[in-house]
């Protein structure tokens, strides 16, 4: 008897081991099938549980509203959401992507619409909005077609956008106005810029706001657009010494030019990119190159002093005016095969993205960022900052995507890391590009 | 009672196979894959290798090649000695002198301890803010108390190494504290009543008592902390990230991190993962051969 539960013991222990083993839902698929074959709806007025996960992270500017609509969205349907949101950086992409590689993938993915979703793209881990609106023909119908972005792996769209971005230069006005800078305007020029940067360094701030070491994407783009223009700044180049890897060389050596020249903050290579917006926020810093989600922040955190801060045009270098931007939609929400395939969450996961990308929703989300909806959002009581945003995209002139998405997110890593060492001379602006280029 | 059963040795098997089955599957199976992807073509967690890399044997000798590398394992050698000479050696000098006193000794145990509760990610989180540049507590210590004019960059060339090791330090006294502490416990009194009576004074005592009586308690920490000293990682990683400052901090741990879910070279990573194993090994043996313990 006692051998008996001795075995039977073991057993237990062994299946409690790998109980949790499987990825696969409660409902076993074949009861799915079952349900499918005869017809019934997928027992709609069941309550689903939908995993999502987004970059709206905590310390997202839009994390409140984001909140908001999935309350909304689970008072009016009874689902329930599980969000595994976090903000977006190089390993929270590294993450997204290994929790696909590994078969753990949420059901619904906001991320970004480039060439970092090759990967789950390619392996069919996610579905195109051609084959939902087969069979759901008024999904996405509320966006501008022309303003859906097509994959870069097989031209298919997949992503349904959320609000688009801009990047642009975040000024403190007071530091400005200490060491006898005047605000710039739509025509600022590198030259005129390199002057203040001294002006500003001579009263004893700091005149850029970067961290190196974490986040020099901003700058690199900007450079390698200061050398270019809008026509060209998406060109790829095949090696650091063709036209085009001759102009992100260029760039580069702008960037190091701000660096010898003491411009930039004086741990810029030890720094975290959250230290050097401090010194922006804290009025110890001029200039920062940041996208639409930073106005976020200044509001979350500098909203006793927001008046200080105010948006205006990264300057401008030969072909590229001041009021040639950055931006266009880089963020969409997916639909992952696992979810459209499950009857019961494909549903869910549909209602979710059409309340999430709704004109209502959205509405509450954008400021003054570009969107896809036709009717236009409506955003309304913008504060101080968002005016200065709102003005500063109604007087640009040209508008691109970043140029880096077009790397894959292993390549950008590996430039991004060697930016460190092109400006202290450890290796050469050619090395660092065939570097990159090499990984693809 | 049948005592059938203590005799029959059976059961004991029975019960001893789900940790081996547990074990087989998420250590020794992954562990032997590992071996075989360090020799394959990987370029993402989770995808299909693209064939054998050629060389075979590529991701080795890569290794050597690799100056980040080397860095990672200069820097996991200097975490290996000073392991052993602070934690240990502070860990045993505060275990003697808690031993000694009468009045406050959990207390002491208590506090030493604590920090081993706390996740390493929160210490690296608080120690960040310690060594912060602009307003952190070292820095506005520093210029309160004693005047410095400047901020000191802590994650400099210059002060990197001191700002990595301190908190990792900091972090595993308590635990080798208690262990010692629990050897020390163990030592009966009337050894140190008759060394007293033989005239031996606190100090000969500690040489000729102590130490002796604690040999293989002290061999056990020293091993313990050899190896855990190859596998560390999340306290340096939320300091340090990618090898702050210009790629000097690297720790084989935090490397293998980089490559495998930063860079997607998933090959080359497998093979860093089985040269901390191969050493984790070599070391465990020679420590083992070094520090020999003792019947008494």
């Amino acid at each position: 008897m006692k051998k008996i539960i001795a075995i039977l013991l073991v057993l237990t222990m062994v299946l409690a081991v790998f109980s949790g083993c499987t990825g696969q839902s409660e409902q076993p698929a074949s009861d799915v099938k079952v349900s499918e074959e005869e017809g019934k709806p997928a027992e709609q007025a069941k309550p689903v549980e939908i995993t999502v996960v987004t970059s709206y992270g905590g310390d997202d500017g839009n994390r409140g509203n984001y909140e908001n609509a999935i309350a909304g969205f689970e008072d009016a349907t009874g689902n329930k959401v599980l969000d595994a949101s976090a903000t977006a950086n190089e390993d929270w992409k590294a993450k997204v992507m290994t929790d696909f590689e590994t078969g753990t993938e949420p059901d619904v993915l906001f991320y970004f619409l480039g060439a970092d979703a090759n990967s789950i793209i390619e392996a069919d881990k996610v579905v195109s909005l051609e084959e939902i609106r087969a069979e759901y023909p008024d999904y996405a119908s509320n966006m501008k077609e022309d303003l859906l972005v097509p994959s870069p792996a097989d031209g298919n769209v997949y992503g349904v956008p959320s609000s688009g971005f801009w990047e642009s230069l975040f000024v403190n006005t007071k530091v400005l106005e200490a060491a006898g800078v005047k605000v710039p305007d739509g025509d600022y020029t590198w030259d005129q810029f390199l002057a203040d940067c001294q002006k500003i360094n001579d009263a004893g701030y700091t005149p850029v706001a970067v961290s190196l070491q974490e986040v020099p994407h901003y700058w690199f783009e900007f450079s390698v657009y200061n050398n270019g223009n809008v026509s060209n700044h998406l060109d790829m180049p095949t090696s650091a010494v063709d036209a085009t890897g001759e102009k992100w060389a260029a760039g580069f050596e702008d960037l190091k030019q701000l660096y010898d020249l003491g411009y930039l903050p004086e741990n810029t290579l030890t720094a975290t990119d959250a230290e050097t917006v401090q010194l922006v926020a804290d009025g110890e810093a001029a200039f920062l190159i940041d996208g639409s989600w930073k106005v976020g922040y200044f509001v979350e955190n500098c909203s006793d002093h927001l008046g200080d801060f105010a948006l205006r045009y990264v300057p401008g270098k030969d072909e590229r005016k001041a009021t040639d931007i950055i931006g266009g939609i880089s963020m969409g929400y997916y639909i992952t095969r696992q979810a459209w395939e499950d009857s019961e969450k494909r549903d869910a996961a549909i209602e979710f993205i059409s309340h999430m990308t709704s004109d209502e929703v959205l509405s509450t989300f954008v400021t003054t960022e570009v969107t896809a909806l036709k009717n236009g959002a409506s955003p309304a009581g913008l504060n101080e900052l968002q005016q200065s945003a709102a003005e500063m995209t109604g007087g640009v002139t040209g508008i691109v995507a970043p140029v880096q998405d077009k790397l894959s997110s292993e390549a950008r890593a590996d430039l991004f890391s060697n930016v460190k060492n092109i400006v202290t001379g450890k290796i050469t602006i050619a090395e660092a590009i065939e570097s990159a280029l090499s990984i693809g | 009672m049948n005592s059938a059963i203590y005799r029959d040795k059976k059961p004991l098997l029975l019960f001893l196979l789900p940790a081996f089955v547990f074990l087989t599957f998420f250590l020794y199976y992954p562990f032997i894959q590992n071996i075989f992807n360090s020799f394959m073509n990987i370029s993402g967690l989770g995808t299909a290798s693209k064939g054998m890399i050629d060389p075979w044997y590529g991701n080795y000798v890569k290794m050597y090649e690799d100056p980040n590398m080397m860095t990672a394992f200069k820097n996991t050698m200097i975490l290996t000695v000073c392991t052993i000479v602070i934690q240990v050696g502070f860990a045993l000098v505060l275990a003697l002198l808690v031993d000694r006193i009468k009045k406050g000794a959990k207390l002491f145990r208590t506090v030493y301890f604590f920090p081993i509760v706390i996740s390493a990610t929160a210490l690296g989180l608080m120690f960040n803010l310690v060594f912060l540049y602009k307003g952190g507590m070292l820095n506005q210590f520093l210029q309160k108390v004693f005047g410095v004019a400047e901020n000191i960059d802590w994650k400099s060339e210059e002060h990197f190494l001191l700002t990595m090791l301190t908190p990792v330090m900091w972090q595993y006294i308590g635990f080798y504290f208690v262990v010692l502490v629990t050897g020390l416990s163990s030592i009966p009194v009337e050894m140190y009543e008759a060394a007293q009576l033989d005239g031996a004074n606190s100090m000969q005592r500690i040489r000729y008592v102590t130490l002796p009586l604690l040999r293989n308690v002290i061999s056990t920490c020293l091993i313990l902390a050899i190896t855990g000293a190859l596998k560390v990682f999340d306290l340096p990683w939320v300091m340090m990230g990618s090898g702050i400052p210009m790629d000097r901090s690297w720790l084989m741990g935090t490397y293998m991190y980089n490559q495998a879910f930063l860079r997607g070279d998933v090959d080359y990573s497998s093979a860093i993962a089985v040269m901390i194993v191969v050493l984790g090994v070599v070391f465990a043996k020679l420590a083992n051969t070094l520090f020999k313990q003792k019947d008494y």
